[in-house]
Order: structure tokens, then sequence, then C-alpha cells
């Protein structure tokens, strides 16, 4: 390995990149993007209604899981499985959930951007982030 | 739609790219890219690999392969691995990856939410 020549170059120490992240947070704590989110996300989890649908869909998708992989639901469990599945993101509270954690994705896929373009890497990519987080 | 972050959000962005790139993860990582972008015979090496797999990648979909490529590429592969430039390059960039990721758990931290999984644009 070669070498790299550090001297006369001032150096951000971890600490003090760390403290610009913990500061990045803070901010991004305080967009409306981010409070609508929590409330969100609390109103979601304090709703009983949500939950009870949220719960029925996920275990009738556990159930149907070997079949789901192979594709070979049958007309019925199709149809129950989406009744489930509306059931569940049709609830007002679920709505506004998702509706707020786009709005916050939105703001920091802005956020990633600006990072990405300006340090030369994907910051999600270099995070470890697939297609399904 | 092009989102306008709000001015302390700006502040706390362009900190963040400051501090990051000032970081010794990423010093390093800079100057050994510079390295790779000034040495010739790296850079040769590289474009060679990366046809070679492309030429393979074309055989092997056409069930084409022959042993003398197979052993070109090797050869090739041997040789940016003991070029003391790319792996370099290599071997900073995975550092300065390592370090994104400390970075991004501390963000995570603070907020609850896996920052870097909200900023991915890629879904399912």
């Amino acid at each position: 390995m070669e070498d790299t020549v550090l001297e006369d170059i001032e150096i951000a120490s971890p600490s003090m990149v760390k403290q610009a992240a913990r500061d990045f947070a803070a901010a991004l704590a305080e967009t409306p993007q981010f409070k609508a989110f929590e409330q969100a996300a609390y109103a979601f989890r304090q709703n009983q209604a949500a939950q009870l649908a949220l719960q029925a869909y996920q275990q009738k998708q556990q159930s149907l899981r070997a079949l789901l992989m192979l594709n070979a639901l049958s007309a019925e469990q199709h149809d129950e499985l989406e009744r489930l599945e509306s059931a569940f993101i049709t609830q007002p509270v679920v709505q506004k959930y998702f509706t707020a954690q786009a709005e916050l994705a939105t703001l920091c896929q802005a956020l990633g951007d600006a990072l990405s373009e300006s340090i030369g890497l994907n910051y999600a990519a270099a995070c470890g982030v697939s297609c399904c987080g | 739609m092009q989102t306008v972050l709000n001015p302390s959000m700006q502040e706390a962005a362009d900190a963040l790219i400051g501090n990051l790139l000032a970081s010794e993860a990423f010093v390093r990582c800079q100057q050994a890219h510079a390295r790779l972008n000034e040495d010739r015979q790296a850079h040769t090496l590289l474009e060679q690999l990366s046809q070679a797999q492309a030429d393979l990648r074309k055989k092997q979909a056409n069930s084409g392969v022959i042993q003398t490529e197979i052993d070109n590429l090797r050869t090739l592969q041997e040789q940016v691995q003991h070029n003391n430039v790319i792996m370099t390059y290599a071997q900073t960039q995975q550092e300065a990856v390592n370090f994104l990721r400390e970075i991004n758990d501390e963000i995570s931290q603070l907020l609850g939410i896996n920052f870097a999984s909200f900023a991915n644009h890629t879904t399912c």
C-alpha cells in the first residue's frame, strides 16, 4: 500500500464529524416533514383499528407465504389477501402515515442526493441500503 | 420537483459535507483517487479488466467461452491485485464507506429511523 501524505491538511477528527452528523440529525428532526411523520407514526401506533387491520393482513400474508412465493394463490386466497390489505391501507390513520412517510422520504432523498454529489459516493448504497431498506 | 431546504437544514447539510470531506478517511480516498487518475498504467489495466469481464459475460450468455479468455481474465485480475495504486484506492474507498456507515448510524440513532433507507430512491 502507498502511504498517504496528510501533513499540511486540516483533518476533521471523527468526533468533529460525528458532532456535525448529530447537528444534521437535530436540524432534520426540527423540519415540518419529520415532525409530521413522528405524529403520524404515533397516531398509527395508538390506533387500535389500524393495528388490528395490520395484524390481520400480516397473519394472512404469513400463512400464505409459501404459496405467494410460488405465485400459486387461488382466486379466493388472492381476493381475501387483497381485501385485508385494502382494509388496512384505507384506514385514514394509515393513509396519513404513508403520506407523511413519503414526504419525509422526499426530503431525505434531497439531502442524500446533496451528500452523494458532494462526497462522490452514493450515500444510500454505500450505507448498505437495498431497495427493501 | 426540487425540494427546497430551509436555511438551518441547508447549513447543517453543508457542515456535514464539509466535515466528511475533511475527515481522514475521505482525504485518503480523494488522494488515492487523484493518484489513480494520474496513473496511466493503472487506468489501462482497469479498462482492460472491465473489457475482459464484459466480453466474457457476453460470451457466457452465448455459451462460447474459451479457456484462454478465462486465463486472460485471471491474469488481469492478478495484475490488478498487485497494482499498488489501484489497491490503495480500493482500500481507501472501503474505509470511506465504513466511516460513512458510522456517520449514518449516528444520524439514525438520534432520529429513530434509518436515514439512509429514507434517502434511498429505489423501491422494490
